[in-house]
């Protein structure tokens, strides 16, 4: 080994003082320190709160929305969900071999129809769901959500009416609707209903126009014996695309349509795009911000130590490792920033998560126009905090780009000049 | 054995055309107590950097034992400089945040020397500068004459083969001034270790065994005392 080749690694006693003079840098200038240290824990704590509420509100939406009724995935007869006409519908038999799928557990089958309501002098347009109510009922949890009168225990005859369509109408426990269609291949469907409920399924939009009754009833109404709109696959897990191309290659096509949730409510997920594209924008400000009061903590580091630097050079210091000692200064204040700003933020996404955000006024009537529920909770989901650690961590290593590019063009002699 | 031998440099920004050295030859054997003196801008700093491999020069050779440094590159350079030259500067440039004990011990870390090798030279390099109970101690905690000497034992530590210092003490009194000459003499004469200084003053004119006199950009006399 020739003598130049002495230094080129870093072996661990090198390095323990390369970090102890690096460390001990950070205390020269404390006040510098400190508001650069609170700069990072700022950027954390705001980041991660303002993703993790963005994302709460989204998981909330989609847990009002698809996961309690919609679902992940339904199966429909081919052309069911652009033209929601009964005579697009099908029998369950013919679908009865997706329970063998390993991620099915069950297959919820139910009619999706549209009626004029009529009581007294009130008539307005509803959206008649049947379901079979014993099996939906700890599903979907609907019994709990009656707010009065009964589900149907021990019953499979009446209706439960959505709360919104009962202030509407001015309806009561006992009231008979009158229903009036079209049924299944151009039949004449109507029936009288006694209301045996009021219930509130959490999204306004669905209140004011869902009438629910057991699938048997249904198909009395509609006159489509032993025949469905809708087949909901429950899932084991949340892997629902995976699952969703494994049933389409299984069903035939011609006959059958499989939709996910984002292809049921495309509406939903531009929503979801749109307010994400804003929390980004939001975030670039930020992280634009942060950048440059990095940028100027390096830059005046640099600076100020270059005499320093051209000295450790001048004495034999590998400019390799004069640039770890410069770099492992601000990324210990940024692993400082990141740890205790993740440490602030827990204790308030976890807050919000637990008792979320109840929003009103104006915020309030915008939400429900949209079907969801006026509640924001945080997501815990831990790779919000890890991706924004994460992301001011690459910022630290780009800002000390400057201070690779100063050490590597310094010159001892002219550093070394005051 | 440094051997210096037709060494010119010239500084050209484009506009201004300095030749800082016209052709300077001089050797200096091992064990030499030597001073280059001469004016600002004689050109004497710019021998001691050449000297030093801080500066290449614009043409010629500095031959330090068997190696051609005029031909290193940035990297060999810097790492020539650790195993075999050691520097004091005029403003001692102690690194602040460690200790006296921690600075010395500094260049030997450089060099993966064992724990056990650091702590015994660093002892007794400190001890040999009169600093052995001010180990503990930052710069900022020492006076000027201490850290001077401080950075004469940093110098020491990495086992050069010679010691370079620029104007050592241009910023001390004269007590201190008195102290570090006796010490850096007494190693010159009980470790044979070899000195340079580039100086303008008198007190270390007068210790030196050999002065070099430069003047623009060539050497004026060579004297040994």
């Amino acid at each position: 080994m020739s003598f130049w080749d002495k230094q080129p690694y870093i072996t661990f006693v090198p390095f323990v003082m390369l970090f102890k003079l690096a460390w001990r840098n950070i205390f020269r200038n404390k006040r510098r320190s400190i508001i650069t240290v609170s700069s990072i824990i700022f950027a954390v704590i705001f980041a991660v709160f303002m993703r993790s509420l963005q994302y709460g509100a989204y998981g909330n939406m989609l847990k009002n929305i698809v996961s309690s009724y919609l679902g992940y995935i339904q199966v429909h007869k081919q052309g069911f969900w652009t033209e929601k006409t009964l005579d697009n519908s099908f029998s369950p038999e013919d679908i009865t071999y997706l329970l063998d799928h390993e991620n099915v557990s069950y297959l919820s089958y139910r009619i999706e129809g549209f009626a004029l309501a009529s009581k007294d002098d009130n008539s307005k347009p509803v959206a008649i769901l049947g379901l079979d109510v014993q099996q939906e009922k700890n599903r979907l949890g609907l019994d709990k959500k009656v707010v009065q009168g009964e589900y149907f225990t021990n019953r499979k005859t009446g209706i439960l009416v959505g709360i919104g369509l009962r202030d509407i109408m001015s309806l009561q426990l006992g009231d008979s609707i009158i229903f009036l269609s079209q049924g299944y291949q151009g039949s004449m469907a109507s029936g009288s209903y006694p209301i045996i409920g009021f219930i509130d399924l959490k999204t306004p939009e669905l209140n004011k126009r869902t009438v629910i009754m057991d699938l048997a009833q249904a198909q009395e109404l509609f006159a489509m014996p032993n025949m469905v709109t809708t087949a909901v696959l429950g899932l084991k897990n949340d892997n629902w695309e995976e699952t969703q191309q494994e049933v389409i290659a299984r069903v035939d096509t011609n006959q059958l349509e499989v939709l996910n949730w984002n292809e049921m409510l495309p509406e939903l997920q531009q929503l979801i795009a749109v307010d994400k594209a804003g929390g980004l924008f939001v975030l670039f400000i930020l992280y634009s911000i942060i950048t440059f009061s990095l940028f100027g903590t390096v830059l005046m580091l640099t600076e100020e130590r270059s005499f320093e630097y051209g000295v450790l050079i001048a004495v034999g210091m590998a400019k390799n490792k004069v640039i770890i000692v410069a770099i492992l200064e601000t990324i210990l204040m940024a692993i400082t920033g990141i740890i205790a700003g993740l440490a602030f933020a827990f204790p308030v996404v976890l807050y919000f998560n637990i008792y979320p955000i109840n929003l009103s006024g104006q915020m309030q009537e915008v939400v429900e126009k949209y079907g969801f529920e006026a509640l924001i909770p945080t997501s815990l989901d831990p790779s919000i905090a890890l991706s924004h650690a994460g992301i001011i961590f690459f910022i630290v290593l780009v800002v000390n780009m400057y201070t690779i590019v100063k050490i590597k063009r310094l010159e001892p002699i002219k550093a070394m000049r005051r | 054995m440094i051997k210096v031998t037709h060494v010119t440099k010239t500084y050209d920004d484009g506009k201004v055309r300095v030749e800082a050295l016209r052709g300077i030859n001089v050797e200096i054997k091992n064990g030499e107590f030597t001073a280059i003196v001469g004016p600002s801008g004689s050109g004497k700093t710019t021998l001691l950097n050449i000297i030093g491999g801080l500066d290449t020069p614009t043409e010629g050779n500095v031959i330090i034992g068997e190696t051609n440094i005029a031909h290193l590159s940035e990297n060999q350079l810097i790492d020539f400089r650790l195993n075999h030259i050691g520097f004091v500067f005029q403003s001692y440039n102690l690194i602040p945040v460690l200790t006296a004990k921690e600075n010395v011990e500094f260049l030997m870390l450089l060099q993966n020397k064992s724990e056990a090798e650091r702590d015994e030279r660093t002892t007794k390099l400190l001890k040999a500068v009169g600093l052995e109970d001010q180990i503990n101690k930052k710069p900022n905690e020492m006076s000027g004459g201490q850290q001077q000497r401080v950075a004469v034992a940093r110098a020491l530590a990495s086992k050069p083969d010679f010691i370079l210092a620029d104007e050592p003490t241009a910023n001390l009194d004269s007590a201190s001034t008195a102290n570090l000459l006796d010490i850096m003499y007494r190693l010159n004469q009980e470790e044979n270790m070899t000195f340079v200084f580039s100086t303008h003053d008198q007190r270390v004119i007068d210790r030196a065994k050999r002065v070099i006199t430069v003047e623009d950009g060539k050497i004026l006399s060579d004297i040994y005392a």
